[in-house]
């Protein structure tokens, strides 16, 4: 479905045409000021969730690579589940946070429909998984060539979290573009329209210049973002196992007890007593 | 002999970061990606069998020489290989995609150099091995090799960023990036082929069984080790 504006918006041309819409989002094309207020987020969420699917499959490959190496653990069947759950991960901490957002984004005064707050959501996850799946090689080759668990454990922790965080770095100045172009459109309505340059950010994760916004809002999406990273880490846990410790047989979900942080803690105590 | 003679303009060239007046500013002019992977391919090689020499070139040991020639730049092209997709999309997210083909470039050419200036560092390993050195010793001369090299080569690379730097002072955070992943892989893709020197005392490997699980928990303890054998 090609729609007029050149360049921005790709045709349906196959699975080319939905990686070339994460390379514009990755680009910071599809979150530049102009388009932005042209229309919004302009992603297809079938098309991005199709391929955020897929990214996140081959990470949960790559993490079960570690499983598929070692003589005794959970083996070949680890590696299946692992596929698996990378998505489920994703997609279930979206719907976890997704309320939360609609609802403090519209107490700031937004005008952001709930469409599109998970187009929102759907491009931040694009960008966190196209992060994730482009360490995946580098976690695939450590986990065939160590047999330290906590080592690999704590290495996959470590490239979620830089993951997350550069997702998470995403959503927020797209919120705060998002935010200003209100403010922005509501005070011309108001007094006329605006026809000062405008200063376009030069990247996805670039903050807006001089631009003001009020610092209670600010605030609250910083708060969201952390609270969203949180989600993402407990649910992360809730979803065990997904490397698969050697010593354990293999199974789908482990039973409830701790959680992630202190689980993190532990491991990191055992790696380096 | 057209070769032998294109191999080294190719080292020259990578190693003066020779600049061409290009529009409106000078920019370096690099030779194709091909031949800058032939260059790692080739004094890489060479290096490595260097490196294999260390037991001896007699009988079986041969076999050392061609694993380690094959490994020193196989090491380099697959540590690239694997550092390149997050590098890549980091640039991106960064907004630096613009600039990627001179990076791409830039990159490459400090693995040549790396590569030229292990080959000329190879004559000094010869003479370490040849003045008689533990195996122990030899490791870690091999590696200060390497690190030597490494640095020239990061020299390089900080030269060829300069221009990317003046444009956009992201690429600073992007070259310590590159480093900090390029390292970090290369570490411990170097213990995974060890051996590339060859203990005398066994067997000629391509790969060894693992006895320690790491690379980074493997080298504080051999250069504990060493400093425990001097200390003697």
């Amino acid at each position: 479905m090609a729609t007029g504006d050149e360049g921005l918006k790709i045709a349906a041309t196959g699975v080319g045409g939905w990686f070339r819409e994460l390379d514009q989002l990755l680009r910071g094309e599809l979150t530049r000021l102009s388009s932005l207020r042209r229309d919004g987020i302009a992603i297809s969420l079938r098309r991005l969730s199709y391929v955020i699917v897929v990214l996140a499959m081959s990470y949960g490959f790559c993490m079960g690579t570690f499983a598929l190496f070692r003589v005794q653990g959970p083996g070949v069947w680890q590696l299946v589940a692992s596929i698996a759950k990378v998505p489920l991960l994703f997609f279930l901490t979206l719907l976890v946070t997704l309320p939360s957002l609609y609802v403090f984004n519209a107490l700031v005064g937004s005008r952001l429909s709930p469409m599109a707050v998970v187009r929102l959501l759907v491009a931040s996850l694009g960008v966190m998984v196209a992060v994730l799946a482009s360490l995946g090689p580098i976690v695939a080759f450590f986990s065939v060539s160590t047999t330290s668990y906590p080592f690999i454990l704590l290495f996959n922790v470590l490239v979620c979290g830089v993951s997350g965080v550069l997702g998470l770095m995403f959503l927020l100045q797209t919120l705060q573009r998002l935010s200003v172009l209100d403010s922005e459109t509501a005070r011309e309505s108001a007094t006329g329209p605006d026809h000062l340059a405008r200063e376009e950010p030069s990247s996805a994760l670039d903050p807006l210049e001089g631009r003001v916004l009020g610092k209670h809002v600010k605030v609250v999406f910083q708060i969201w973002v952390i609270v969203f990273g949180l989600v993402g880490a407990q649910m992360g846990w809730v979803l065990r196992p997904f490397i698969g410790h050697p010593g354990l047989p293999f199974v789908f979900f482990r039973g409830r007890e701790s959680n992630f942080f202190q689980a993190v803690l532990q491991h990191i105590h055992t790696l380096f007593s | 002999m057209n070769s032998a003679v294109g191999l080294l303009r190719l080292a020259d060239s990578v190693l003066r970061g020779e600049m061409s007046w290009r529009g409106s500013r000078f920019e370096l002019r690099r030779p194709a990606l091909g031949s800058l992977a032939l260059g790692i391919l080739v004094f890489g090689m060479f290096y490595g069998g260097v490196m294999g020499m260390y037991g001896g070139v007699a009988g079986p040991r041969f076999l050392q020489v061609v694993y380690s020639a094959i490994k020193v730049p196989f090491l380099l092209i697959v540590t690239f290989l694997l550092s390149l997709p997050s590098f890549f999309v980091l640039n991106t997210l960064l907004g630096l995609r613009s600039d990627f083909s001179r990076v791409l470039q830039s990159l490459l050419a400090t693995q040549t150099g790396l590569t030229v200036i292990l080959a000329a560092l190879a004559p000094f390993t010869a003479f370490w091995y040849i003045s008689g050195s533990g195996y122990q010793l030899a490791i870690l001369f091999n590696g200060g090799m390497f690190a030597v090299a490494s640095f020239g080569a990061q020299w390089m690379l900080r030269r060829d960023y300069i221009p990317l730097v003046r444009d956009n002072p992201k690429h600073r955070w992007m070259l310590r990036t590159w480093l900090l992943i390029y390292v970090f892989v290369g570490i411990q893709m170097g213990w995974v082929l060890r051996p590339f020197i060859g203990d005398p005392n066994s067997p000629v490997q391509f790969f060894r069984e693992g006895s320690w699980s790491n690379a980074y928990e493997f080298i504080l303890r051999m250069m504990w080790d060493v400093m425990m054998a001097w200390r003697r």
